[in-house]
């Protein structure tokens, strides 16, 4: 479905991925672990045309969208979740979630109706619809995240660092509803994280990456009981 | 003594009124790509030229036809700046785009009077003469000026509240990349920026030609009062800088009259620099403080009642 083919990105003159690939199918969980720096949040962002890859192809559905600017390849249905979520922080929760839905031209009615299908996922934000997302603890901000990436109705949605900060009852919460969306929506999943456990267990399939490389990949039931990955990651 | 006063508030009003403005057309600029527009002070002067100079004189245009000409005709020198200036300059360092805009102003500081010859333009019959009410005389053009700015100031709260471009462009403001991820065209917003910058543009050069008739340095004062009307009210917001504007209007204008006329002009950066020391948010800073300070009250009271 997605795919990513030995692309190199750079930061100015610093090298941040070594030619990495990577690909999606349809209805998977995919998550991608490494340590912080590895270059995992730096191929979101080259996925996304955030940041330019100099070299390397991605094509979504048979077409390159290596080129594309971001609002554009967010019209072709592939949504990221930014690590420490980036809510719009002085502008309504109801508000944020009209934002999520910017490239789709929905009618008032379809919009009333998307919301309401948020807010049965996530009933705190209906109680908050009109507070400032800036008021929002950090659970709920992330959960205002998720909702506001899934209003355009995407195919693939990348989650980055969903967990992090967050107090361990309410990481469970996000995860859950991560594999709702995944199965119930029917949607194809990016899952980053630094937290190994919870991504390999909610995965199909894992990636794994270390200063700008994938050092290995495989199906995530196979990789939690990789000795390697185990006293790396696991810290078993 | 009471028409006195009167007088003096409405067109303190009125001046604030279109400091706020000012502040509005810079601020737009500023929260969409994070820079200044340093040549504000000349796009107000071009408006003032083309309605004048071209619209009234060169084409013989009644003075509503001109107003709404100059007013499309700035939109669309806005949309040819966006994309020669502020589009690709956005992402380079601050300096380029600041000389890139200084340079404008220049050009069209120059331009105007090849364009337009160097004698000051006065348009004739548009909003002259007074109104009398309660021994007070105040010019009508003071009065247009606030009835124009609060249509103004309430269609553009409309359209950022309402619209779903005027959203996008608010979160365009709050940050850039994560709008990027909501599907939003950056690039459209900054142009729809520039355009209604540059319109409030026209309307002031238009609404202020016959207080300081039409000549190179028409908006010179007002520019820079406009920027210390923003810094007063607190940088980057539209409300903050609307009250800038009304409290630098009328402050300055009593001033006029309690401290020796000379003194008028200076008030209005004598109180940025006070603003910028004591409270550097300006206005909204202000109100942070005074908040701060009550609900401490309140913590107080509650650990009193415990």
């Amino acid at each position: 479905m997605l795919q990513v083919d030995n692309i190199v990105t750079y930061y100015g003159n610093a090298c941040a991925l070594h030619g990495v690939s990577f690909r999606i199918e349809e209805n998977e969980i995919v998550s991608i672990i490494g340590a912080n720096g590895a270059g995992k949040s730096t191929l979101m962002k080259s996925i996304m045309g955030v940041v330019r890859p100099r070299s390397g192809a991605i094509t979504y559905q048979g077409e390159n969208i290596t080129n594309l600017p971001t609002h554009k390849i967010v019209g072709k249905g592939i949504v990221y979740v930014p690590e420490g979520r980036d809510v719009f922080a002085t502008v309504s929760v109801q508000d944020n979630l009209e934002m999520g839905a910017y490239s789709r031209k929905f009618s008032q009615k379809e919009l009333n109706g998307l919301y309401e299908e948020m807010y049965t996922m996530f009933p705190r934000l209906k109680e908050r619809r009109k507070q400032m997302a800036g008021t929002l603890s950090g659970g709920e901000q992330q959960m205002l995240a998720i909702a506001r990436g899934l209003m355009s109705k995407p195919e693939i949605i990348m989650f980055d660092e969903p967990s992090l900060g967050l107090a361990p009852i309410i990481v469970d919460e996000v995860f859950d509803r991560i594999k709702y969306i995944n199965q119930e929506l029917g949607i194809s999943v990016v899952l980053v994280e630094q937290n190994a456990y919870m991504a390999l267990t909610a995965s199909n399939r894992c990636y794994v990456m270390e200063n700008g490389k994938i050092t290995k990949e495989g199906k995530s039931s196979d990789l939690i009981s990789d000795d390697s990955i185990k006293e790396a990651y696991l810290g078993m | 003594m009471q028409g006195i006063l009167l007088q003096l508030i409405v067109s303190g009003i009125a001046m604030g009124f279109v400091y706020a403005l000012v502040a509005v057309e810079y601020t737009l600029i500023w929260n969409a790509c994070g820079l200044l527009n340093f040549s504000h002070e000349k796009i107000i002067m071009l408006g003032g030229y083309v309605f004048v100079g071209t619209c009234i004189t060169a084409l013989g245009m009644s003075n509503i036809m001109s107003a709404i000409l100059t007013i499309i005709l700035l939109g669309i020198f806005g949309a040819l700046i966006a994309v020669i200036i502020f589009i690709p300059l956005r992402n380079q360092t601050r300096l380029i785009a600041v000389v890139a805009t200084v340079m404008l102003g220049q050009i069209l500081n120059e331009a105007a009077v090849l364009v337009w010859g160097p004698v000051a333009l006065m348009p004739k019959n548009f909003l002259s003469g007074v109104f009398t009410f309660m021994g007070a005389t105040v010019a009508k053009s003071y009065v247009y000026i606030i009835i124009v700015a609060v249509i103004i100031i309430a269609l553009l709260e409309l359209f950022f509240k309402k619209t779903k471009p005027g959203k996008g462009m608010t979160c365009v403001s709050i940050n850039k990349t994560a709008s990027a991820l909501m599907g939003i065209n950056v690039k459209v917003s900054i142009v729809i920026t520039l355009i209604l910058s540059f319109m409030i543009c026209g309307v002031l050069g238009i609404i202020t030609a016959p207080i300081f008739t039409v000549k190179q340095q028409m908006a010179t004062m007002i520019a820079l009062k406009g920027f210390c009307a923003g810094v007063i009210g607190g940088f980057g917001s539209l409300p903050a800088a609307i009250a800038g504007g009304l409290v630098l209007g009328i402050v300055e204008n009593i001033a006029g009259v309690v401290l020796p006329a000379v003194f008028k002009d200076a008030v209005a950066f004598a109180l940025m620099i006070l603003f910028m020391l004591f409270s550097p948010k300006g206005l909204v800073g202000v109100r942070d403080h005074v908040r701060n300070l009550q609900e401490n009250r309140k913590q107080k009271k509650g650990k009193v009642n415990i």
